[in-house]
C-alpha cells in the first residue's frame, strides 16, 4: 500500500458557521415581537388586536404555502381546506360538545392532521401541475360536504356563542396569546425545522430531488411530512381566525381567497425564504388597507403583479435583495469557515 | 325510466365538459402545463360573444364565426407572451403565471360586465326538444354533443395524421430530440395553445346558449375540465372525451338524487378513480 501523504496531516481547523450578525439581531427582534404580540391587551385596543390577528393569519398561511411550494415542490391551491376543517372542528367541539374553546383550538388541530393523510395519499399520484388543481378539488369537496351536512348546520353555518361567557379582556388576552403562538409555531417552527437535519434534506430536495434521493434523503416521506405539517399550520391559522370571527359558514371557511393571498405574498415577497413571507405580507397588508376599496381593479393589479413576478423575477423582492446584500434575517445555511492562521 | 333519462341528460352534459377538457388534455400532453385561467377564458369569450350579440344583433352562428378566430388569436398570444417563458420541468412558474392571469381576468370581467349572470339569446333553439317515447332531448344539447364528438375526432385525426400532429407528438415525447430533427418547439406550442383555446371558442358559444355565465364561473369550468382529463386518463384525446361523459353522467345522476349532491358526486367519482385507477379509466397503465 502506498503511503497517503495527507493521511497524517491533521484535519483542517474549520468551524461550521450557522449564525450571522443579521441573524442574531433578527432573533432578538423576533423574541421582542412575540412578547409584544402576547402583551397586546396592555397596549392595544380590540380593533388593533383584530387587525394584528388577521395579519398573523396571513403570515402563517403564507409561510405554510411557502414550505409546500418553495421547499417541498408541492404547489397547492387548496390549503383553505385545512383552515376550514379546523375552524369547523373548533366550532363543533366548543359549541356542540361544550369543550372549553381554548382547549378545543388545540384539539381541533387533530382533524386537519388526520385528513391530510388520505388527501396526500390520493393527490401525490397526480403529476406536478395536476397536483395543484387536485388540492383545489379536495377543498371544494370539503366545502360541498360542509354545505350539505346538517350536523354543522349546512349552508347556514354556525356561531360561537360560548365566547359570550368570557369578558372582553379575557378574549383579548386569549387572542393575543394565540397570535404569538401562531407566529412562534409557523415562523419560529419553520426556522427551527429548516435549520435541523430535516431542513438540510428539504433544501437538498428543493434544489434537486433526484440528487437528494441519491444522498439518502427519503423524498416521498419528507414531502408527506411537510404536507401534513402545512395542513396543521393552516389549521391553527383557521381555528384562530374563525374563533376571532365568531361565525363560520362554508363559503367563508373554504374561501379560495386564502390561496390567492398566500401565492401573492410568497411570490412577490420571495419564494423559499421566511424573509420573503414577512415582506410579502407587509406589502399585501398595506395594499389591502390602501387600495382594498377599489375592489375588482385592485385584484386585477395583484393578479398582474403575480404574473410579472412569475415571468421575470422568480425570486421576488427578497431574491433581489439577497443577491445584493448577504444579510439573511433567518440564516439557515451552513458556512464552512477556515481559521485564517491555519492556512499555511 | 327516470334513471335512464338521467343517463341521457348526463351524456349530453358530458358533451359540454368534453369541449373544456380537450384543450386541457392537449396542452398538458404537449407542454406539461395546466392553464389555471382555462375556465376564465371560456367565460371571457362567452361574455364577449354576448356583448357582440347584444351590440350588433348577431345570431349564435355569427357569434361563433367571430369568436372562434378570436379564441385562436387569444391562445396564440397567451403562448407567445406568457406560456413560452414558463414552459419547463418546474411546474411552479406556469402555475403561478396562469393563476395570476386567472385572478386578473376574473376581476377584469367583474369590472367590465359586473357580477350579473347573462346568456346568449338563441332565438328559440335553446328551448327546442325532440320527444322519444316519454323522454325529451334538447336540440341544443344534442348539437353540443355532436360538436364535441366532431372536435374530438378532428383533433385525434389531426394529431395522428398531419405533419403538425407528428411534430407535436415528437415535441411532447422528447423536446430536445424533436428540436434536433428540425422541429421548432415554440411554434408547435403556440399552435397547440391556439387550438386548445380555439376549441374554447365553441365551448363559450354553447355554454352561454345553454345556461348563464357570470365572471366568477371560471373556476368551476376549470375543475370540470381537469376532472374529465384525469378520469379519462392523461395523454389521450378520446380519454378526455370519455372522462367528460363519465363526469356528466355522474353529475346528472347525482342531481337526481339530491340537487346539492350533483357537483359533489362528480368530485367523489374523480377521487375514487384517483384512488383505484390513477392512470385514468381509459389510460394506459
Amino acid at each position: 500500500m502506498t503511503s497517503f501523504p495527507f493521511a497524517l496531516a491533521a484535519l483542517p481547523a474549520v468551524i461550521v458557521r450557522r449564525q450571522t450578525t443579521s441573524g442574531r439581531i433578527t432573533l432578538v427582534l423576533f423574541v421582542l415581537a412575540l412578547v409584544a404580540l402576547a402583551a397586546m391587551p396592555w397596549w392595544a385596543g380590540t380593533g388593533t388586536i383584530r387587525m394584528v390577528l388577521e395579519l398573523c393569519c396571513y403570515i402563517a398561511v403564507a409561510q405554510m404555502w411557502n414550505l409546500l411550494a418553495g421547499y417541498a415542490g408541492l404547489v397547492s391551491v387548496g390549503q383553505q381546506a385545512f383552515m376550514g376543517v379546523a375552524g369547523y372542528a373548533l366550532f363543533v367541539l366548543a359549541q356542540t360538545f361544550g369543550v372549553n374553546p381554548f382547549l378545543a383550538i388545540f384539539l381541533s388541530l387533530l382533524v386537519p392532521a388526520v385528513l391530510a393523510v388520505p388527501c396526500y395519499l390520493l393527490l401525490h399520484r397526480l403529476d406536478g401541475p395536476y397536483f395543484a388543481i387536485g388540492t383545489w378539488v379536495v377543498a371544494e369537496v370539503f366545502r360541498l360536504v360542509a354545505s350539505n351536512l346538517s350536523f354543522v348546520n349546512a349552508g347556514a353555518g354556525m356561531s360561537l356563542n360560548v365566547m359570550r361567557d368570557y369578558s372582553a379582556m379575557e378574549r383579548n388576552i386569549a387572542m393575543s396569546l394565540l397570535c404569538a403562538l401562531l407566529i412562534l409555531v409557523t415562523i419560529g417552527g419553520s426556522f427551527w425545522f429548516l435549520r435541523s437535519r430535516y431542513g438540510l434534506a428539504l433544501i437538498a430536495m428543493r434544489d434537486n430531488p433526484v440528487a437528494a434521493a441519491s444522498q439518502g434523503v427519503n423524498v416521498p416521506r419528507l414531502r408527506f411530512l411537510v404536507y401534513v405539517a402545512a395542513a396543521v399550520g393552516c389549521g391553527l391559522a383557521g381555528a384562530v381566525y374563525f374563533m376571532a370571527q365568531l361565525r363560520i359558514n362554508p363559503p367563508a371557511a373554504f374561501d379560495p381567497m386564502w390561496s390567492n393571498l398566500a401565492i401573492f405574498i410568497v411570490m412577490v415577497g420571495g419564494i423559499a425564504s421566511i424573509e420573503g413571507v414577512l415582506i410579502g405580507t407587509l406589502i399585501y397588508f398595506v395594499a389591502d388597507r390602501w387600495f382594498g376599496a377599489y375592489g375588482a381593479s385592485y385584484f386585477v393589479v395583484l393578479g398582474l403583479m403575480t404574473v410579472i413576478v412569475a415571468l421575470y423575477a422568480r425570486g421576488g423582492i427578497w431574491g433581489a435583495v439577497s443577491r445584493r446584500w448577504d444579510a439573511p434575517w433567518f440564516p439557515i445555511r451552513r458556512h464552512l469557515v477556515q481559521y485564517e492562521e491555519d492556512r499555511t | 325510466m327516470q334513471w335512464f333519462d338521467a343517463l341521457l341528460q348526463g351524456i349530453l352534459l358530458g358533451g359540454m365538459y368534453a369541449q373544456y377538457a380537450l384543450g386541457m388534455a392537449l396542452m398538458f400532453g404537449v407542454m406539461r402545463i395546466v392553464n389555471v385561467s382555462h375556465g376564465d377564458l371560456v367565460i371571457l369569450l362567452s361574455l364577449i360573444g354576448i356583448s357582440l350579440s347584444g351590440q350588433f344583433g348577431l345570431g349564435p352562428v355569427s357569434v361563433a364565426v367571430a369568436l372562434v378566430p378570436l379564441a385562436v388569436l387569444m391562445g396564440w398570444l397567451l403562448q407567445k407572451t406568457i406560456l413560452n417563458r414558463v414552459v419547463g420541468d418546474d411546474p411552479l412558474p406556469s402555475l403561478i403565471a396562469t393563476f395570476g392571469l386567472s385572478l386578473a381576468l376574473q376581476n377584469l370581467m367583474l369590472q367590465i360586465w359586473s357580477a350579473n349572470s347573462r346568456s346568449l339569446p338563441g332565438h328559440g333553439i335553446e328551448s327546442m326538444s325532440i320527444q322519444i317515447g316519454n323522454i325529451y332531448l334538447g336540440v341544443l344539447p344534442l348539437i353540443v354533443l355532436g360538436f364535441a364528438v366532431g372536435l374530438t375526432w378532428g383533433l385525434d385525426v389531426l394529431l395522428k395524421r398531419s405533419r403538425f400532429g407528428r411534430a407535436l407528438r415528437a415535441a411532447s415525447a422528447d423536446v430536445e430530440a424533436a428540436s434536433m430533427t428540425g422541429i421548432n418547439p415554440r411554434a408547435v406550442y403556440a399552435m397547440a395553445t391556439a387550438i386548445a383555446v380555439g376549441i374554447l371558442g365553441f365551448a363559450a358559444v354553447f355554454q352561454s346558449l345553454r345556461s348563464t355565465v357570470a365572471p366568477a364561473d371560471g373556476a368551476g369550468q376549470l375543475i370540470y375540465a381537469f376532472e374529465a382529463v384525469i378520469i379519462g386518463g392523461m395523454g389521450s384525446i378520446w380519454g378526455a372525451f370519455l372522462g367528460a361523459m363519465v363526469l356528466g353522467i355522474t353529475q346528472a345522476i347525482g342531481f337526481r338524487i339530491d340537487p346539492g349532491f350533483g357537483v359533489l358526486a362528480g368530485h367523489l367519482v374523480f377521487l375514487i378513480v384517483l384512488a383505484t385507477r390513477p392512470q385514468g379509466l381509459f389510460g394506459r397503465a
